[in-house]
């Protein structure tokens, strides 16, 4: 809804999506996204810190924003692995802001979803709500902990421009994520969701998720080889043989 | 989903003494005095009693206790919230009408309070119901199934407890017996609908969680089986502790014999039963909690969230 309550876009008025694509033809699945989140989250004041538990002990655990899974999808030989990072969805209609009793769970205006750890009171709900698995009780606060988008980084001045991106983004050595305004049909998200044929995950909930995956492409047939092969042999053969008939 | 015993406690309690409530309340309007101004009384402070303990139950659930006053904030969109707004509401109404029956008030006052305990007391078991039905996440709970089961139960378990008071209190406890049978006979059907409904194989599959049908898989397939290589963490998280219980089939069936014995069978004995002495009835209003919370127990084992596909089932 726009201010003057028309549904029209008004000249001026700015609306912002964001969000994150995530290329599963390029991620490697190594974990640096998760690492370097927890890392800058850590002394996060959005919702830090992430608490660890007995972190040097038999069964280390703790808070995480960002988890990445591995998947086999299809038989061997015919089988390809899908490593799968997952993180808040930042969902258009987010459920977990509409059941939260206390109003900690909140959407801002350029979408970011917040949890506000003063007001949380450790109910759980939210978590229930996420099919995602996005939201995680830290114990030691008794408070829903979840994706930021490094709202600390992406709007903080002093960083130079190129930095102003989730830690996420920035640490992945493979390219493979990306941040941006989905509200923008130039950006690089939308133009990469476009061109790609970039998908939210589990539509048929409704939740409108606004993260975008980009499924591994399709590779393009190798024209020639089979030439390629034989001239390669050929020539082989001809420096060969007179070394070996020699 | 892991039941919480919390949880399971709060919703069998304060459903029993909401069911209770309600109907002490509607027999209290009812043109010809069924019970006299005592028993209810005494039926008042019992469900009083079972709403509170429950609700005490329910704050053991949040980790963060101190933050619980900030719950009634969100009343517009969160069920939850309504809850809680609506059974504070509740206690107090629920107080006043125990105090105008210990007084045996007998006017428009009285019958006006009983009106309005027993709409809250619907209104409060739509709510908690309605927490877990508006989960789309849970596919076990996100049905029409639900607050039925809730509202049928929480009558069920508060009719046998009316029926005790009658059989104490009352000149005559049969139209309260074929109340009790009537609700029972309802709630027992309406639950194995619930399971029978259950047993459907639709749901998600792992493959459309991570987009198989998105293009997700090798290539030149058009469909793929999708399966778990590796979870990426070592040891349980929030979403295993969380979402990760899981029930043996074997056992579910126990419990559903256990839940339909202990939360059906013995009382309903009691209930057609021609009178019964109040060690029995005690132990009837007893076996009748037990079964339900075995009910409400197998309610969170048996429900499966979504998040679960992502850790490797194959189906919710």
């Amino acid at each position: 809804m726009t201010p003057d309550g028309s549904g029209k876009p008004l000249c001026g008025v700015i609306t912002v999506k964001l969000g994150l694509v995530i290329d599963l033809d390029t991620c490697v699945g190594c974990h640096a996204c998760a690492v370097a989140c927890k890392e800058w989250n850590d002394g996060s004041p959005v919702s830090g810190p992430l608490s660890d538990y007995q972190p040097f002990g038999a069964e280390p655990s703790g808070v995480w924003f960002n988890r990445v899974r591995h998947y086999e999808v299809g038989d061997y030989p015919a089988s390809k692995t899908i490593n799968f990072p997952m993180s808040c969805m930042h969902c258009a209609d987010a459920d977990c802001v509409t059941v939260c009793p206390t109003g900690a769970s909140y959407k801002r205006e350029d979408g970011i979803v917040l949890v506000d750890q003063d007001k949380c009171m450790g109910c759980n709900l939210c978590a229930w709500a996420c099919p995602y698995g996005a939201r995680e009780l830290d114990r030691s606060s008794g408070t829903m902990k979840k994706c930021t988008l490094c709202v600390d980084r992406i709007n903080d001045e002093r960083l130079p421009e190129e930095e102003r991106q989730p830690a996420c983004v920035l640490a992945c050595p493979t390219h493979a994520r990306f941040f941006g305004d989905f509200d923008d049909p130039d950006s690089q998200v939308s133009r990469l969701t476009a061109e790609r044929g970039g998908f939210g995950l589990l539509p048929e909930l409704g939740f409108a998720p606004v993260n975008r995956y980009l499924p591994p492409r399709e590779p393009k047939p190798l024209t020639g080889l089979e030439d390629a092969r034989s001239l390669l042999e050929r020539g082989l053969a001809s420096l060969a043989s007179p070394l070996i008939r020699r | 989903m892991k039941p919480s015993l919390s949880i399971v406690f709060f919703t069998v309690s304060s459903g029993a003494g909401l069911g209770l409530l309600a109907l002490i309340a509607l027999v209290d309007v009812w043109p010809s005095r069924l019970l006299p101004s005592p028993a209810v009384a005494r039926g008042i402070g019992l469900a009083l009693g079972l709403i509170v303990a429950g609700l005490a139950s329910s704050a053991l659930h949040l980790a963060r206790p101190s933050n619980a006053w900030r719950a009634f904030a969100r009343f517009r969109s969160s069920w939850l919230s309504r809850e809680a707004v609506f059974a504070a509401a509740l206690i107090v109404v629920g107080l006043i009408y125990l105090a105008l029956a210990i007084a045996a008030v007998e006017d428009a006052l009285r019958v006006s309070v009983a009106v309005i305990a027993c709409a809250l007391s619907w209104t409060v078991l739509v709510c908690t119901a309605m927490i877990y039905a508006s989960l789309k996440a849970i596919r076990q709970w996100h049905t029409h199934w639900t607050p039925l089961n809730y509202l049928l139960l929480a009558h069920w378990s508060g009719s046998v407890l009316l029926l005790g008071l009658a059989r104490l209190f009352a000149s005559d406890a049969a139209p309260f017996a074929w109340l009790a049978g009537g609700i029972g006979l309802t709630a027992l059907l309406a639950k194995i609908g619930y399971w029978w409904a259950m047993n459907d194989a639709s749901g998600l599959t792992l493959e459309r969680a991570i987009g198989v049908r998105e293009g997700v898989r090798p290539p030149g397939m058009t469909v793929a089986q999708a399966r778990l290589l590796d979870v990426g963490h070592s040891h349980r998280t929030f979403l295993t502790d969380e979402f990760g219980f899981s029930l043996a089939r074997r056992h579910a069936t126990l419990w559903r014999v256990v839940a339909i014995a202990l939360g059906f069978g013995l009382p309903a004995m009691w209930v057609v039963a021609p009178a019964g002495n109040g060690g029995l009835m005690f132990a009837a209003g007893l076996f009748c909690i037990m079964g339900l919370l075995a009910e409400r127990w197998l309610f969170f084992a048996e429900a499966r969230h979504t998040v679960r596909l992502y850790h490797g089932d194959a189906k919710t």
